[in-house]
């Protein structure tokens, strides 16, 4: 234990690293996720297959390959970024396609009728989607979204090996340095991890009541 | 566009879904003013040739024509082509989570670019006509089927739609509604509006129709001014249709 | 009393076991080194029993390139395999009768005192705390942490000082990591999982270095000998020791002689030059054996 709390500085940069890490690669993938989604529904066949395309070839590597493509493949196209960046785009790339297919499937369950019915008003595709089918689409999807959101936390972890110093990272090296404490180090880790998705997961429950008020 | 041609022109229209042949070398006019309510058993054709003309379906063959001009593909030119053709749904598909106000002035908006109390000034009037005003701030699901068709009808014509459209706008309705939304659509008609109106209601079509279009098996069998197509149907399959009609 | 017969069965059941599972290591043939035929040694004695029974078991690293790393033909070789056949040749043991076993760091002084080894050479640092459990004969090579950088050095980097304000590679939590951060702070340490992604960062200008002990840099020159190269001298001590039994003086003794006899004769630098020598940028000096 005493490992631990002579380490909270150390563990709160790791925190703070992984809490940064969360939120920006959420944020980033949620938006290119609901574009691919968009674009999964979209009339235009070659949007619908680049879309079908891309979720398919992400969805099936591992995360550990993405990563290695990011940081180690980028920079010999001469894209020059910090590892923190790199792991942004890995984190982001790999969730967007789960974030696509938990939108398709909420605006799978928007009937079709709203969609023509907007398309018949003459609103373009674009605007169907963003006025009408995506904000209901979006209250149908919170449980999988948060799901996506919480694995996401998670796999922010692979980023300790690819040159980021986040909560894993740091839980490794103290885990090093001090053999005698290497259970209390990860554990505290794991706490780390909680509080990061506990709230997730709280915040869910509570949108899922207000969206069942609404309905 | 030269005075008294037609808005509409559907020429050897043609659509398959799959094996299935649902419109077969259909032609049809409509003059602007015109209502021509189209008749037939299901599985006609009657509702996807209706779909055709805003190209919610988009058609294998022939050449649809709104004043003149064909219907352009998907992108811009088609929404504003669509801004144009109102749309009235059997399901009334209003959008669920926007209250009956936005609905109607969503498209004004959006589309036309009208301020929001410009629209909300007009979408209270529409409201008014179609007697929901009171209605306007809640939500779709808290009106009833009849409430919400007519509230369809107020999005549609906020549009200020050169043509409209009904897909069998009364099958969804409980028999106690059906005469609130037929008596919004004769208004309608007696105002001059060209209408194209899908729909089993014969009583409709007998009062506000100017021409009555029968079809089935894919194709327009017979078109005619309601008193001759009801009074002496020229094919059997028009006077099977009726006879069943009647007996219902 | 029951309780005590139960535990000496389990103990001889599980030593037992042990014992299957070393004799399980498979015998490799070898070309045949220089072998002493005619070699004596007192009764009683580890050299003796392994010279009757014509056979060793040695364990080493199988994944460690330069100094024990398993080829495509499942033959350990390097440098720690080379003195290990020195060792055995001493004692009259052909290399074919040599069974190699791996022994990862962690299962190193577990091997030694459960004679599931005769003696370990496996890049094997010596310390205090190993010499609580296990003997040290050697050391047979000084290891020591290094910078690996750039083919041609473009940062001029001579030393760990150099290293302010570049940015250098190391697994996460490791020693040498530690060991920058700790002693130069002024190092942008970056830390990855294994030390092939160092590598990789390293080729495409991420980082501008890489440290940790020299072998294992070695080994990542010698897999790309066109990108990679080793500076200055090591700037720490890692003497690499021969573990043997807890308190077999005579056969820890009798290993230190034949290490000396190597370096005396060349066959010692012979070994070196056969395997790590091809990318070591310098000849290393024997260390003192530290006969204790």
């Amino acid at each position: 234990m005493d490992a631990v709390l002579d380490n909270l500085d150390t563990f709160r940069q790791g925190f703070i690293t992984t809490l940064a890490l969360t939120v920006v690669s959420t944020v980033l993938a949620l938006v290119l996720g609901t574009l691919l989604a968009a674009m999964r529904v979209s009339p235009v066949p070659t949007l619908r297959a680049a879309g079908a395309t891309y979720v398919e070839v992400v969805r099936n590597t591992p995360l550990t390959l993405v990563f290695f493509f990011a940081v180690f493949v980028l920079p010999q196209l001469d894209i020059r970024l910090s590892f923190f960046v790199f792991a942004v785009i890995a984190v982001t790339v790999y969730h967007a396609a789960f974030f696509c297919e938990a939108v398709r499937s909420g605006i799978n369950a928007v009937g079709v009728g709203q969609a023509e019915a907007a398309r018949s008003i003459g609103l373009t595709f674009t605007q169907s989607m963003r006025l009408v089918v995506l904000p209901q689409a979006f209250r149908t999807v919170v449980p999988p979204l948060i799901n996506v959101v919480i694995a996401l936390t998670k796999n922010t972890s692979i980023a300790a090996a690819f040159g980021v110093v986040e909560l894993t990272a740091v839980a490794t090296r103290l885990a090093n340095a001090n053999s005698d404490a290497v259970i209390a180090i990860f554990l505290g880790s794991a706490v780390c991890y909680l509080a990061l998705t506990l709230p997730s997961g709280w915040l869910a429950g509570r949108l899922e009541r207000r969206v069942a008020v609404a309905r | 566009m030269a005075a008294g041609s037609p808005l509409l022109q559907m020429e050897r229209v043609n659509k398959h879904f799959g094996d299935l042949h649902v419109l077969q070398d259909v032609d049809l006019e409509v003059d602007p003013g015109e209502v021509v309510v189209v008749v037939g058993p299901s599985g006609s054709g009657k509702s996807t040739l209706c779909r055709t003309i805003n190209r919610l379906e988009p058609i294998d063959d022939g050449v649809i024509r709104l004043e003149g001009r064909p219907l352009p593909d998907e992108g811009r030119a088609l929404a504003r082509l669509r801004s144009d053709v109102g749309m009235v749904f059997q399901q009334f598909n209003l959008f669920a989570h926007k209250s009956v106000l936005d609905n109607v002035t969503l498209g004004p908006i959006k589309v036309r670019g009208q301020s929001r109390s410009e629209a909300e000034r007009r979408a209270r009037e529409l409201l008014a006509r179609v007697g929901v005003e009171n209605q306007a701030h809640k939500l779709p699901a808290q009106l009833s089927g009849g409430q919400q068709q007519r509230v369809a009808i107020a999005r549609a014509l906020a549009m200020d739609p050169k043509l409209l459209l009904f897909d069998e706008p009364t099958s969804a309705l409980d028999p106690e509604m059906i005469n609130e939304v037929l008596d919004v659509m004769r208004d309608l008609a007696a105002a001059g509006m060209t209408m194209i109106v899908i729909s089993h209601e014969m009583g409709f079509a007998r009062s506000a129709a100017n021409r009555v279009v029968f079809m089935d098996g894919g194709r327009i069998l017979e078109a005619a001014p309601p008193e001759e197509f009801f009074a002496s149907p020229r094919t059997e399959r028009a006077k099977d249709f009726l006879s069943k009609i009647i007996s219902h | 009393m029951r309780i005590g017969r139960w535990m000496r069965l389990a103990g001889t059941v599980l030593v037992l076991t042990l014992a299957a599972a070393a004799c399980g290591g498979d015998d490799e043939g070898g070309d045949g080194g220089q072998v002493n035929e005619g070699a004596s040694f007192a009764e009683g004695t580890t050299m003796a029993r392994l010279q009757q029974e014509g056979a060793v078991t040695i364990g080493t690293k199988f994944d460690q390139p330069l100094f024990g790393l398993k080829n495509l033909e499942g033959k350990p070789e390097g440098f720690d395999v080379e003195i290990g056949k020195l060792i055995a040749g001493e004692l009259g043991i052909a290399e074919d009768k040599i069974t190699w076993v791996e022994s990862v760091s962690a299962n190193r002084e577990p091997f030694i005192q459960q004679d599931k080894v005769d003696f370990v050479v496996a890049t094997y640092t010596i310390n205090d705390k190993r010499k609580e459990v296990v003997d040290f004969a050697g050391p047979y090579y000084e290891a020591g942490q290094d910078i690996m950088v750039a083919k041609g050095n473009p940062e001029g980097i001579g030393g760990p000082d150099d290293l302010a304000g570049k940015k250098v590679c190391s697994v996460t939590g490791s020693t040498p990591a530690e060991n920058i951060r700790t002693n130069y702070p002024d190092a942008d340490l970056t830390e990855f999982d294994v030390y092939s992604k160092c590598a990789e960062a390293l080729k495409n200008g991420q980082v501008q270095a890489v440290t940790t002990d020299n072998v294992i840099l070695l080994g990542l020159i010698s897999q790309d000998e066109e990108s990679f190269e080793l500076v200055g001298e090591p700037f720490t001590k890692e003497p690499y020791g021969i573990g043997v039994k807890k308190g077999d003086t005579e056969f820890r003794n009798f290993i230190n002689d034949t290490l000396q006899k190597a370096y005396d004769d060349g066959r010692w630098l012979a070994a070196w030059d056969a395997t790590a020598g091809k990318v070591a940028p310098e000849k290393p000096t024997p260390p003192t054996i530290d006969r204790y």
